[in-house]
């Protein structure tokens, strides 16, 4: 979808319009959708009202609302996703009369009502306008291959007699074209303008939920940072440490066996030297655990590669990023990729495993898979809930897929911060 | 001596085998696991019993809990306890039965052969062996306006060097002073803190940490 900004000025701007009248239809489309679901919601909560009248609906009532709920959600993700975020607000009341005093519950009643009539038309709308351009631009194509018979053409405008017609009829598709070209970024505003206007939570509210969820991720981040600096005070005490304690107990050893029985002393001094070269090697597996080396002084890439070589199982790395992120960003990425390798290693059978990157805006997109037996669980103690941890506290999304019998795709999503 | 070694850290435990088979001493059996430990302790029963802190399965206190089974099935069990790090609880929890034939010392003390041997010797002959660094903590611990500022400076070493557990030999030894001059300040030090006045090493190691983590508590 990306256009170089090197082309020419005016070729740019047809090349923009395009791009934008595109994403206007794209969205139009999946406005249409959730319009869709919005007849269903607003046929439910009809339905409902006529009950009520008969005394009914109080049963039915609950589960409407928590259709409505669903549905908005939906609009409410498919804005999220192109827009501002709209977070959702508190689950609906259990009680029928605190739910229908709720102002969200209220507003979406209002919401369903405009989507499912004005978001739906509009939907539809947009759909015909470029297959009315297709259609009538191809006219003469079709009116050939008919076989040259009078045929209405258009609108009704006019009835086709010979090429004059057609061609006349391949003009008017052009117009529509232009139409959409013109129309479709601002009927989708127009599609989405109820969603923004209706469907975010109150000033207050909004507020609220945005701390309430800067709280649980900043928890998570000192989570996450806690547990980190466990398994490091866990790897130094039970590997570096144990290893140097050894050192000191065989160099004790020697030096008491020098003089009376060289053999042992000299073993002594041995296992001692192994014992040092061990400690330095964990060290050093430590360290790079904490934040590696090479992160710090060539590229992501460079290190995820060096990982990669590590592995055990046969692993390619497909890294395409023109520039840095910020350092913590590019510290998680590692982590989670270096989790993910050690877990294809210990738990997948994989023969082969693959670590994409990419940089999307200001999102970086980190997917690991392998081909093994799939399965993976994160409750299961594997390093797949630290992944989710890590990444969250970074406001990043983790997708984990692993159907039994494979294959297992891992996707992580982190924002830049640069 | 027969010894049973329980450490999970096989270049550890081998090291500590050659170290002590090396001064003569009989290991009976090396162990990684608790439960390893504690069968091998019923089947070779051994006079002492040096036990790791952390052990499998979770790596925080399975040595302690262990070594106290052991001690439970048998009560004449010497048993040495080495940790990476001083953890005072992890002391006090192994003293709560008084101190006798139990020692509770750093990793990196068994390095230092001599001072090793001659607290693993103290353990099995049924005195304590402290470490230095657990009593430092004690004692610097300690409310500023406690009993303990009664003390003088040459009180003071003596008693943490009575806090490790050593007899009045081996304090004298430490500071050049006559077995008369420590006696001496070992009477004024029980008098000056109100502890009861005994001569068994163990009982008075478990007598001043017993007060020293009493003040410490108080805080």
């Amino acid at each position: 979808m990306s256009t170089s900004g090197a082309e020419p000025a005016r070729r740019w701007d047809v090349a923009a319009r395009a791009r934008t009248a595109l994403d206007g239809l794209e969205h139009l489309v999946g406005g249409l959708g959730t319009a869709i679901l919005s007849v269903v919601a607003l046929f439910l909560v009809l339905v409902t009202a006529v009950a009520c009248l008969v005394g009914v609906g109080v049963v039915l009532a609950p589960t409407t609302l928590r259709v409505l709920r669903v549905v908005a959600d939906r609009e409410r993700a498919r804005l999220s996703r192109w827009g501002p975020e709209i977070l959702g607000p508190d689950p609906v009341p259990p009680r029928l009369r605190e739910a229908l005093r709720d102002a969200s519950v209220r507003r979406e009643l209002g919401w369903v009502a405009v989507h499912s009539t004005l978001g739906l038309f509009l939907g539809l709308a947009a759909l015909t306008l470029p297959l009315n351009a297709v259609r009538d631009l191809s006219y003469p194509l079709w009116w050939k291959l008919e076989g040259d018979v009078d045929t209405t053409a258009g609108l009704g405008l006019w009835v086709v007699h010979d090429w004059t017609g057609a061609f006349a009829t391949s003009l008017l598709g052009l117009l529509w074209l232009v139409v959409s070209l013109a129309v479709t970024p601002g009927m989708a505003r127009l599609q989405a303008w109820p969603g923004r206007r209706l469907l975010p939570p109150d000033r207050g509210a909004d507020l609220a939920l945005r701390v309430a969820e800067l709280t649980a991720t900043r928890a998570a981040a000192l989570d996450a940072h806690t547990a980190e600096l466990r398994r490091i005070e866990r790897a130094l005490h039970d590997g570096t440490q144990n290893r140097l304690v050894a050192v000191t107990v065989l160099l004790g050893a020697a030096r008491r066996a020098l003089t009376r029985d060289t053999a042992t002393a000299e073993a002594a001094l041995d296992r001692a030297q192994g014992a040092a070269e061990q400690a330095l090697a964990e060290l050093r597996a430590v360290v790079r655990g904490i934040l590696p080396p090479v992160l710090a002084d060539r590229s992501l890439s460079d290190a995820l590669s060096a990982l990669a070589a590590d592995c055990p199982v046969p692993c390619r790395v497909d890294a395409d990023l023109p520039e840095r992120c910020a350092a913590s960003v590019e510290a998680t990425a590692y982590f989670a990729v270096a989790e993910a390798l050690t877990n294809v290693a210990r738990h997948s059978g994989a023969r082969q495993a693959t670590v994409t990157l990419r940089r999307h805006d200001d999102r970086l997109r980190i997917e690991i898979t392998d081909d093994g037996r799939g399965g993976a669980d994160e409750g299961t103690g594997s390093g797949l809930a630290g992944i989710r941890r890590r990444v969250e506290a970074h406001d990043g999304t983790f997708v984990l897929t692993s159907p039994p019998g494979g294959p297992t795709a891992l996707v992580v999503s982190l924002p830049c911060g640069s | 001596m027969r010894i049973v070694i329980a450490e999970d850290d096989p270049l550890l435990r081998e090291g500590l085998a050659l170290l002590l088979r090396a001064e003569s001493l009989d290991v009976v059996a090396t162990t990684g696991t608790p439960d390893e430990f504690l069968a091998a302790v019923d089947e070779h029963r051994p006079d002492t019993a040096i036990v790791d802190v952390r052990m499998p399965p979770t790596h925080s206190d399975e040595g302690i809990t262990a070594a106290v089974e052991a001690r439970r099935r048998h009560p004449d069990l010497a048993v040495l306890v080495l940790s990476a790090y001083v953890e005072q609880a992890f002391a006090t929890e192994l003293l709560s039965h008084g101190g006798a034939r139990l020692g509770y010392l750093l990793k990196e003390r068994v390095g230092r052969v001599q001072e090793f041997l001659d607290a693993l010797h103290r353990v099995a002959g049924g005195g304590t062996a402290i470490d230095p660094e657990v009593v430092a903590q004690l004692l610097a611990r300690t409310r500023p306006d406690s009993r303990l500022e009664r003390l003088s400076p040459r009180e003071r070493d003596v008693l943490a060097l009575m806090a490790e557990g050593l007899g009045n030999t081996a304090i004298a030894d430490r500071l050049v002073v006559t077995e008369g001059a420590v006696h001496k300040h070992i009477r004024n030090i029980f008098a000056k803190l109100d502890l009861a006045p005994t001569d068994r090493s163990d009982r008075r190691v478990t007598a001043v940490l017993r007060y020293l983590d009493d003040t410490r508590r108080r805080r």
